[in-house]
């Protein structure tokens, strides 16, 4: 059991999480969707006890009633790879070039699991089976660039899965692979958080993927948690504003059709760009990109409200 | 796949050369390189000496080749000893990060501010003349060079993905400067070696000319030039070899390290 309170991540330029809270049982399969710089990859960092050195947390994490805010790096090695695990979006580049993939997954089972080399080899054999890689045993003696992106996504899976961890996160596991090999990728990580009773924390801007992969979704913006809930309620109704300008913002055959007047319509996009840190507002971090803006907007932090926990002014207004 | 550039190819058949005459001479050299002749000496050369012999009738190209392996076991024992240090160094500051780096790198730095040969000679003239404290004097030297190689490569690869990869898996800093960073900075490093062997070759030969190296009776290139410097106008030859040697080694393995970096340097490849 993951339990993060308030927690807040700040870098001298900015807050990169603004105080949120987020609890993950055995067998949830959450997904965080937002733009890049939402805060998703840093929300993982703080799962894994990967924050950057420069930055300042605050609030509390708990794993399994450990509180871990601010353990050691000797603690988290003993909560990586057995109690979370984390995959990541370009294969390639996270495998070493100059080891064999055999290697590579052997190493955490070595470390963590006290067992020899045969051991070892054996149970990495086991785990090449069970992410769909054919042919283990002379996968085990291949270098990276021998592999197909879609096996090496799998033998990353597979190095995520070694030391039987509790939560896995996939950090965009789908990006950089074509929509075939992505589908089977998602199908294959539900199908793992299922047999193994496995939490799954699945990050994508693919929301389809996400979809496809998790029961439940959390919406980042800015480092807030702008709207959580059912994945298919979520994606057929979305209520903020943010969650809203996504959906709309999806490709679809549609998108690329022709209006009553014969002409193209274009795909609608939300306004603006993602500010850096420093410019972000001190309310809510969407005022300036958003249809629904008011005078409070840009000053006045919304409060989570609602089911859903909405964080909107004038989502919560039009609700109460 | 890519032709190999020339510099490689011709520093690859000089290195090979003297390495391979340096080898030789582990079981072979024509005459003792000791032998002290005092009748022949100054001979011309001929079929029995074929550079003749010096000033106290011993035969040259056996002197040579003996100062050939001699030359090339100091730059080894020099370069392997101060690489080692070095780079472990570099690998620690880069892996701890924070004052241990700083404090690493700014003991390099001061390492830098002494110009390398004037350094090595006052550390040999320091702790007494002998071939044993060349060798320590010239592997010090290299410490901060391949210190500050290795961290500046190490740095880069701890900010690769596989790196986080193994953070993720629980890895430790050791085991993954051990698995991961040091097989990715290895082609560095033997470029680097490649060029600091021939420093190191220079160095020794620069020392034993001043008498910091080498003692007789063994031989050395450097020493052979000192003592044929008092008979340059006798016996012109006797300084002309040793000095040949010494361009040949120097030239083969600096042409080797910029060959080797040219082949693995990525950059400079898509240039060529």
């Amino acid at each position: 059991m993951f339990e993060m309170q308030n927690m807040t991540v700040r870098f001298s330029i900015g807050e990169a999480l603004r105080g949120v809270s987020l609890r993950i049982a055995p067998g949830d399969r959450l997904g965080i969707v937002g733009e890049s710089g939402s805060g998703k990859s840093m929300l993982a960092a703080c799962l894994m006890g990967m924050v950057p050195d420069a930055a300042t947390i605050d609030g509390t994490l708990t794993i399994d009633g450990t509180n871990m805010t601010h353990a050691s790096e000797a603690k988290w090695q003993t909560i990586r790879a057995r109690r979370a695990a984390m995959i990541f979006q370009e294969p390639m580049s996270a495998l070493n070039p100059l080891r064999r993939v055999g290697d590579t997954v052997a190493e955490p089972i070595y470390v963590h699991m006290g067992l020899n080399k045969a051991q070892a080899r054996d149970r990495v054999l086991g785990l090449f089976e069970e992410v769909g890689i054919p042919d283990p045993a002379s996968r085990f003696r291949m270098f990276p660039h021998e592999l197909s992106g879609g096996q090496r996504q799998r033998v990353l899976i597979a190095l995520a899965l070694a030391c039987d961890p509790q939560l896995l996160i996939a950090d965009e596991p789908t990006t950089a692979l074509d929509a075939n090999i992505a589908l089977k990728i998602t199908d294959l990580l539900v199908h793992l958080s299922q047999s193994r009773n496995m939490a799954l924390v699945f990050i994508s801007h693919d929301l389809s993927a996400v979809a496809r992969a998790t029961t439940d979704i959390t919406v980042m913006y800015g480092g807030d948690f702008v709207e959580r809930g059912v994945t298919a309620e979520v994606l057929s109704n979305p209520m903020h504003p943010y969650t809203q300008g996504l959906l709309a913002a999806r490709p679809s055959p549609r998108a690329v059709s022709r209006d009553a007047n014969g002409s193209r319509r274009r795909l609608p996009t939300i306004p603006g760009t993602v500010p850096p840190l420093h410019k972000m507002a001190r309310g809510c971090r969407f005022a300036g990109r958003c249809a629904l803006e008011r005078g409070e907007c840009a000053s006045v932090r919304p409060l989570p409200f609602g089911p859903r926990r909405i964080t909107c002014h004038a989502v919560s207004e039009e609700m109460t | 796949m890519r032709p190999l550039p020339a510099n490689f190819i011709i520093g690859a058949v000089l290195v090979l050369l003297v390495v391979g005459v340096a080898a030789l001479s582990l079981v072979w050299t024509p005459h003792d390189p000791t032998t002290l002749n005092i009748r022949g000496k100054f001979g011309e050369p001929t079929p029995l000496n074929w550079l003749g012999t010096d000033q106290l009738g011993r035969d040259i190209v056996s002197q040579l080749m003996a100062a050939a392996r001699n030359s090339m076991t100091v730059a080894l024992v020099a370069v392997l000893l101060g690489g080692s240090i070095g780079v472990a160094l570099g690998l620690l500051a880069s892996a701890i990060g924070g004052w241990v780096e700083d404090i690493v790198m700014r003991l390099a730095d001061l390492g830098f501010a002494f110009p390398a040969l004037l350094f090595a000679i006052m550390l040999a003239a320091v702790f007494g003349p002998s071939l044993t404290n060349a060798v320590l004097a010239i592997a010090f030297i290299n410490i901060p060079i391949f210190a500050r190689v290795a961290r500046a490569s190490a740095n880069q690869i701890w900010t690769r993905e596989y790196v986080l990869a193994a953070r993720a898996a629980g890895m430790n800093k050791l085991a993954i400067t051990w698995d991961h960073i040091l097989p990715n900075i290895a082609a560095v490093v033997i470029v680097q070696a490649t060029i600091e062997f021939a420093v190191a070759i220079l160095a020794e030969a620069a020392l034993s000319y001043l008498g910091l190296g080498a003692q007789p009776p063994a031989s050395s290139w450097g020493r052979m030039l000192s003592e044929a410097q008092t008979l340059m106008y006798l016996a012109p030859d006797l300084a002309i070899y040793p000095g040949l040697c010494i361009v040949i080694a120097v030239l083969g393995f600096g042409l080797l390290g910029d060959g080797l970096r040219d082949i693995t340097d990525p950059r400079l490849a898509r240039a060529r």
